[in-house]
């Protein structure tokens, strides 16, 4: 339970902080598609029985460049490359788990999101990775804010926009397949997307943006956490309908 | 001022470039010398924008040399001596959370490096900035709720936030109200005059700052330049002739 909790509140600090930046950048589709690609490494790890975390953050990570190359070389359509990649990721992990003997309620907590099934293993990951890719995030805060408020000027302003967008989408995958554990490749979207979205109505400068987004977050968390717990509903499930609420009120409050 | 004779900060030479075969612009050789103040006028499709464009790395020539402060674009690193204020500076994105420091802030952000926070010296460039720009009272506002005439001289102050030794504005002024662009140029001009800083200006309104420029660029798949200041009008008047628009141009003859 306390473990289960400790993970939960890290995931809603890492999901917001970098949910802020996907969202202004216009990424929001792409936390979906890493979600789903991060399921891949889970269904190698579980057949293959490696630590499915770890695979998972591999393969998000190897997908987030290869949509970042798809969308810099080619000038294909990015959503369609995000359609394509989401689907095509989700068929491969389930056929690579039903060739692997293992389609069972391992690959469907990964799904949904389990808190029960957080080993200890799984907080001494997901506390290193995700302060690494914390610290990468505001370490680069303010190019990636100047980079989302106007590219071409950041450009000519000298901000790498190339080396930053592939630092952005790495850090994303890493902190998507640390929170597949807890809320589920279907529903991680939501809880990086909907608080950036509810702060915004706030119309208040970045870094309250971003405070009020952190805030949202945890408060979701814990609340779909204790309500899952104690009227044993999934646990993702109820953290995302938490943070809608939260988007909701934020929506009425803000009303004109 | 002492006459230095420095390199040219842009030198374009025998600079073509084509999309799909269509030529957008043709043999254009030009220079542009520390404290210049430079108009650039042509028609819609001309090629002004495309020329900056250029001029800034955001887009490769198909042929030809482009030098910046002596060195060749892709060799160059002092971005920051470049202030670059794009056409579509007075409409922004009226979601996304910036307070009008937020925005002089990014100004700010290549010189102060990846892991150095915001130093004094950066507040009172920022500070001064603002102040040059009469905005310091406008500090805490969102800039989405902004007048066209107050967001335009909000990125200006920006783009001077980083010291800049050559403005470029591209048509900043679309969507501001009369009184506001009548001070706008005033400050143009005292920004070129006490400040010696370079400004290459594209704009319609020729005719209200002929006085004020030591070139004209008239950019119409060629390059026609005009180097003496008492000619301005009249070279003007000549690009007319060639089937080049300056319209505001005759309204200003009218009044006198």
């Amino acid at each position: 339970m306390q473990r289960a909790f400790i993970v939960g509140m890290i995931i809603a600090v890492l999901a917001s902080v970098s949910g802020t930046f996907v969202v202004l950048r216009r990424y929001s589709m792409i936390s979906e598609t890493l979600a789903h690609s991060a399921l891949v490494g889970v269904a190698v790890g579980l057949v293959a029985g490696f630590n499915p975390l770890w695979m998972a953050v591999i393969v998000a990570i190897f997908s987030a460049w290869l949509i970042e190359y798809l969308r810099s070389e080619f000038s294909l359509y990015s959503d369609a490359i995000l359609a394509i990649l989401l689907s095509g990721s989700l068929a491969a992990a389930v056929i690579i788990v039903s060739l692997g003997g293992a389609f069972n309620n391992s690959l469907f907590s990964y799904l949904f999101g389990s808190i029960l099934s957080v080993s200890y293993e799984d907080v001494v990951t997901i506390s290193i990775f995700g302060t690494m890719a914390l610290v990468t995030l505001l370490l680069f805060s303010k190019e990636l804010y100047f980079v989302a408020y106007d590219e071409e000027v950041a450009k000519t302003s000298g901000v790498k926009v190339k080396l930053l967008n592939f630092l952005l989408v790495s850090v994303v995958a890493i902190i998507i397949a640390l929170s597949i554990r807890v809320v589920g490749s279907l529903l991680i979207g939501a809880l990086m997307v909907i608080p950036t979205i509810a702060a915004l109505q706030f119309k208040v400068g970045f870094v309250k943006t971003v405070m009020i987004s952190l805030v949202f977050a945890l408060i979701s968390v814990f609340a779909g956490m204790t309500l899952s717990f104690h009227f044993s509903l999934p646990s993702g499930a109820t953290i995302v309908l938490c943070v809608l609420f939260i988007f909701i009120i934020s929506l009425i409050i803000n009303r004109k | 001022m002492p006459m230095k004779f420095s390199v040219p900060i842009f030198s374009v030479r025998n600079l073509n470039f084509n999309i799909k075969g269509q030529k957008i612009l043709s043999n254009i050789s030009l220079d542009i010398l520390a404290s210049e103040y430079i108009a650039i006028i042509g028609p819609n499709g001309g090629g002004k924008t495309t020329l900056i464009r250029m001029l800034l790395g955001l887009d490769k020539p198909t042929t030809g040399e482009i030098k910046i402060f002596g060195k060749r674009l892709k060799d160059f690193k002092k971005w920051y001596k470049i202030g670059y204020v794009p056409q579509r500076a007075s409409h922004v994105d009226s979601a996304f959370p910036a307070t009008v420091l937020d925005i002089v802030k990014m100004g700010r952000t290549t010189q102060r490096g990846y892991f150095s926070s915001f130093s004094k010296e950066d507040k009172k460039l920022v500070h001064d900035a603002m102040q040059k720009m009469d905005v310091l009272d406008l500090a805490d506002k969102m800039v989405g709720i902004l007048s066209g005439g107050q967001r335009q001289r909000v990125m200006i102050a920006r783009a001077l936030a980083s010291k800049p030794e050559i403005l470029i504005l591209d048509e900043p002024n679309t969507g501001v109200d009369m009184l506001s662009q009548k001070n706008f140029y005033a400050l143009l001009k005292q920004l070129n005059k006490e400040d010696g800083i370079t400004i290459v200006f594209i704009t319609h309104d020729i005719g209200v700052i002929a006085d004020d420029i030591a070139k004209l660029f008239t950019i119409n798949q060629k390059a026609v330049i005009c180097n003496d200041p008492k000619q301005i009008l009249s070279c003007a008047d000549m690009s007319e002739l060639y089937g080049i628009e300056a319209h505001l141009l005759h309204n200003h003859k009218h009044e006198h």
